[in-house]
């Protein structure tokens, strides 16, 4: 059973410091490039303290991705939540949800999304989600990034 | 393409070749390395070529981004691999050689077959010790070696098999690559242990971030074979500085570092200074002494006498080994035990202790005192332990019931049959066994209900410390567990009257210390009882 899918939920620290929009930006497109090539799905949570990620495919392709993702020097401090088979996938194409206090969000990060072909989602219900988004919150600094 | 002249040569070879240009496209095939690899037309992608596994298609495609020379071994259809050795990249194009199986001896007629280890691509001892002659060559007077090697990487071999341990080195040697450049050689020396070569490397602080990059980037997660894996580094760091004359001592250097750095725990990085290398001289000085002593009969046992608090009455001697070396001095067995544990001489030592205490408990002319010998932990990892006290019993005629040992908690640690069936063993011969140092170790405490131990010897730093109402509550709390499992307890360590009447007040049974006495030579034990009748016949 060489193609089980594979479900990883990992939490990283936000090391990015300023230009957070263009950096965001770049990750999104490159990953939605090389996520639909490798057959991955999945959904990026942040704000300015810390990334979730859930990341939803073939073994080798989220180990590959994955060990990527790791070298990234704009986050570190990298946990996995979980990695197990799964029977289906949650996100059959790709999300992206900005958690924060800041209640500008879909305004400042929404194109983000759209120009990159993610959906800027509100991520409700889902279990995974709201034990990230409870962790997001509790990291987010202060009064976050104000602009 | 020097070495080969003509096409019609390439053509006829056994061995497969292919030239690919810069976007990895095979521009020129023979015919073997086309049947190998199932081509029928150029030009065609060298990562597009069929493969049984999506994994090799990704690790091909990894190793290929790095301009230096690799190889690797892939499954080009189930049950069929393929070991391909990737030249490096120069002006543009380079060379691709296909050779089927896993790599054998009889290829390392290919130069740089022979100096690449399959696994990880890396180059392996061949390809340092041609570097090493090339740097020699050049004159060189900058270079710098990292050793590094993997924390707990046995655990994972052992608990996931090896094809994890297998996969963990392929992840560990990418993320080794991604961290350094170019014209730096990375080598696998072999198991879990890579080298960095780095030329012209003439600034410490580079260096020690590289090694810290990697330590951190080395201890973050790994996903292998479904699991997640978190193994760490530790890496050790020598550099030549503007004397070529230190090249081969490089590796040598990098890895008296890696101890180092290894022993200030691990996940950390240690730059070799001179020191080390006196450090590691006397260490093996102190080793070669350690092996001599028992030949050269520098060992000799004391003795300490345990009394009964109730009836004022030696009971026996627990007897404790001391080494006296002619230029040393006595060396303390907190020095030299757990050295002779890890070279496995605790084997041969352990066994003259016990033959040696048997022995001269012979001659003290009490069939009642009993001797009680301290046993390591090292010494229960075979059964051996079974005959050693069996022989030394029936070599001295020593009744079993004299005999004691001491053991420590630390032998359960790891719950383990095999350490029980070999503690049955040894009391079926009729010889007691007690726990020494009770308090100090980290075992739970179940195991006091699955032996009958014959004392808990409650560890000195108790009955010694500050009589606080926790000491003292932690001291009554062992003395009634012992009591209520039946076994006898013993106060190690006791100085003071005060400390004495305390424990006798609280009902320990047996007294230790220098209190009492402090541990003698055999001689003086016919002495030492003679006095020790006359006071207590005074005393009451
Ligand atoms: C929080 C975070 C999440 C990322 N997620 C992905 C992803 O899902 N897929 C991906 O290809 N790259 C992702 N990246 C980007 C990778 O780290 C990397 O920059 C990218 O894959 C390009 O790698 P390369 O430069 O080695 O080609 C992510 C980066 C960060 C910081």
């Amino acid at each position: 059973m060489p193609d089980t899918l594979y479900r990883l939920v990992y939490m990283s620290r936000n090391d990015i410091s300023d230009e957070i929009e263009p950096q965001i930006g770049g990750i999104l497109e490159i990953s939605r490039e090389n996520n639909r090539q490798a057959q991955i799905t999945g959904a990026l949570m942040f704000n300015s303290g810390c990334f979730a990620q859930v990341l939803e495919g073939p073994h080798h392709a989220i180990q590959a991705t994955f060990e990527r993702i790791q070298c990234d020097e704009r986050h570190s401090d990298v946990t996995v939540l979980l990695f197990e088979p799964s029977d289906a996938r949650v996100f059959s194409s790709w999300a992206m949800a900005y958690v924060g206090a800041q209640a500008a969000a879909e305004q400042r990060f929404g194109h983000l999304g759209r120009d990159s072909g993610f959906e800027f989602a509100a991520l409700d219900g889902n279990e995974i989600f709201n034990v990230l988004r409870a962790n997001l919150y509790d990291a987010e600094p202060g009064e976050g990034v104000s602009s | 393409m020097s070495m080969i002249d003509s096409v019609t040569e390439l053509e006829a070879l056994a061995t497969g070749i292919a030239i690919v240009d810069d976007d990895n496209v095979i521009t020129y095939s023979n015919t073997t390395f086309a049947r190998r690899l199932n081509i029928d037309t150029l030009p065609r992608r060298l990562t597009d070529i069929a493969l049984a596994e999506a994994r090799s298609r990704d690790l091909l495609e990894w190793q290929l981004r790095d301009i230096g020379e690799s190889a690797l071994t892939i499954e080009i259809a189930p049950g069929r691999s393929l070991t391909l050795y990737i030249g490096a990249r120069r002006d543009g194009q380079r060379l691709v050689i296909a050779a089927i199986g896993w790599p054998h001896r009889d290829e390392s007629t290919l130069d740089l077959a022979a100096q690449l280890d399959p696994l990880t691509g890396f180059g392996n001892r061949l390809m340092y010790a041609e570097r090493l002659r090339e740097f020699e060559a050049l004159g060189a007077r900058y270079a710098a070696v990292l050793v590094i090697d993997l924390d707990h990487f046995k655990q994972v071999n052992d608990t996931l098999g090896h094809g994890a341990g297998d996969e963990l080195l392929v992840l560990v040697a990418q993320r080794i690559r991604a961290s350094t450049r170019g014209n730096d050689t990375l080598i696998r020396l072999g198991g879990d242990e890579f080298v960095i070569l780095i030329p012209d490397e003439k600034r410490r602080e580079g260096l020690e971030a590289l090694a810290r990059r990697l330590v951190d980037l080395l201890g973050r997660p790994f996903l292998v074979d479904g699991h997640q894996i978190n193994i760490g580094a530790s890496i050790g760091i020598a550099t030549l500085l503007g004397d070529s004359a230190q090249l081969q001592d490089l590796l040598r250097h990098a890895d008296l570092a890696l101890y180092e750095a290894k022993h200030q725990g691990r996940a950390g990085h240690y730059v070799f200074q001179s020191h080390l290398e006196q450090r590691a001289f006397d260490r093996r000085d102190f080793e070669v002494d350690l092996r001599r002593a028992l030949g050269l009969r520098q060992f000799t046992l004391h003795y300490q006498p345990q009394t009964s608090m109730r009836e004022q009455r030696v009971i026996g001697f627990e007897a404790l080994i001391r080494w006296e070396h002619p230029t040393r001095g006595r060396v303390s067995p907190l020095e030299f035990i757990p050295l002779a544990e890890e070279l496995g001489e605790i084997a041969s030592i352990g066994r003259w202790v016990i033959r040696q205490a048997c022995q001269q408990a012979m001659t003290w002319g009490d069939e009642r005192l009993s001797v009680a010998v301290n046993v390591s932990p090292a010494q229960f990892a075979d059964d051996a332990i079974v005959d050693v006290v069996r022989d030394a019993l029936a070599h001295s005629g020593l009744a079993p019931a004299r005999l004691e040992l001491e053991i420590t908690e630390g032998l359960f640690l790891e719950e383990s049959e095999s350490i029980m069936r070999r503690l049955w063993a040894i009391q079926e011969l009729g010889v007691a066994i007690a726990i020494d140092d009770f308090g100090t170790g980290y075992a739970s405490l179940g195991y006091l209900n699955s032996f009958p131990f014959s004392k808990i010897k409650i560890d000195k730093s108790f009955i010694q410390a500050e009589p606080s109402p926790r000491a003292k509550a932690l001291i009554s709390g062992i003395l009634a567990m012992g009591s209520n499992l039946g076994m006898a307890t013993t106060a190690e360590g006791i100085e003071t009257l005060e400390q004495y009447r305390q424990l006798e007040h609280e009902g320990c049974n047996l007294a230790q210390g220098y209190y009492i006495a402090r541990p003698m030579p055999a001689e003086q034990i016919a002495d030492f009882l003679g006095q020790f009748r006359l006071s207590a016949a005074q005393a009451s």
